[in-house]
């Protein structure tokens, strides 16, 4: 699983935190529905997450749609916006649980968080 | 502990109302009528990146969840349909960790540890992140309110 956020909003280690928390859940309450098997495997296999950045808002979304196209489970995060950023700011992209190959083909050129 | 209504006592026999006095609370309730949130205590000895300690959230809370699934699914629904609350708070090391998991077991809120793997920045089986709950709002800050946002 690989979860993409934006560097550009500059949000505080606990905030970015929660977000990529939101991300994680989602994605895997969602794998939970579809692909079982899957979701299985990649808790088996330690569960691995990434964290990586994106430059801003046009990069995160371009990813998703290639993420979607590619067939992979996808979620956006969009704030609530209670603290530090206006509602409705989107934040953080999750991608997957999925193969290591198709997640690495979209990914590989991001750096860490 | 909970006062049922006198009509109530009184419809019920002696020997239940003493159990009812003294009976252990459920350990895990399956509904809160308060707000539900889920904590997510931080390390902060470990000195981790941004991201690791983002990473480090991510499989807590997803641990939880599943967990909670299937222990108390109907805090998770309710914890889901009111937008996932999370807050991320500092813990000074690993032993405040165990102290706060300990209170919180006691109370019979759910939670879950989270060792690192130890691929990147950190030793191998740290403990990086301890999650609380999701359960009820004022339940959880009886143990975490005092704890610092991350």
């Amino acid at each position: 699983m690989v979860l993409i956020a934006r560097k550009d909003l500059r949000l505080s280690a606990g905030k970015l935190a929660v977000q990529c928390a939101h991300a994680a859940t989602s994605c895997a309450l969602a794998a939970n529905k579809s692909e079982k098997r899957l979701l299985e495997r990649w808790k088996n296999s330690g569960a691995r997450k990434i964290c990586l950045q994106v430059e801003d808002l046009p990069s995160l979304q371009r990813l998703a749609g290639q993420a979607q196209s590619a067939n992979l489970i996808t979620h956006i995060v969009k704030d609530a916006g209670h603290t530090e950023i206006p509602p409705g700011t989107i934040t953080v992209l999750g991608i997957g649980p999925g193969p290591r190959r198709s997640i690495d083909a979209l990914v590989q050129d991001l750096k860490p968080y | 502990m909970r006062k049922s209504p006198c009509y109530e006592r009184s419809a019920m026999g002696l020997r239940s109302f003493i159990h009812s006095l003294t009976a252990p609370p459920f350990r895990h309730r399956n509904t809160v009528d308060q707000e539900v949130k889920m904590v997510l205590v931080v390390n902060n000895n470990l000195k981790m990146g941004k991201g690791k300690i983002a990473a480090q959230a991510g499989h807590a809370a997803v641990s939880s969840t599943l967990k909670c699934g299937k222990e108390a699914p109907d805090i998770l629904e309710s914890w889901l349909a009111s937008g996932q609350k999370k807050i991320c708070v500092k813990g000074n090391d690993a032993d405040h960790l165990l102290q706060l998991e300990k209170l919180a077991s006691d109370k019979g809120i759910l939670c879950t540890k989270i060792h690192d793997a130890g691929h990147t920045q950190i030793p191998s089986g740290s403990l990086t992140v301890l999650a609380l709950g999701p359960d009820g709002e004022s339940l959880l800050s009886s143990i975490t309110g005092e704890l610092k946002l991350l």
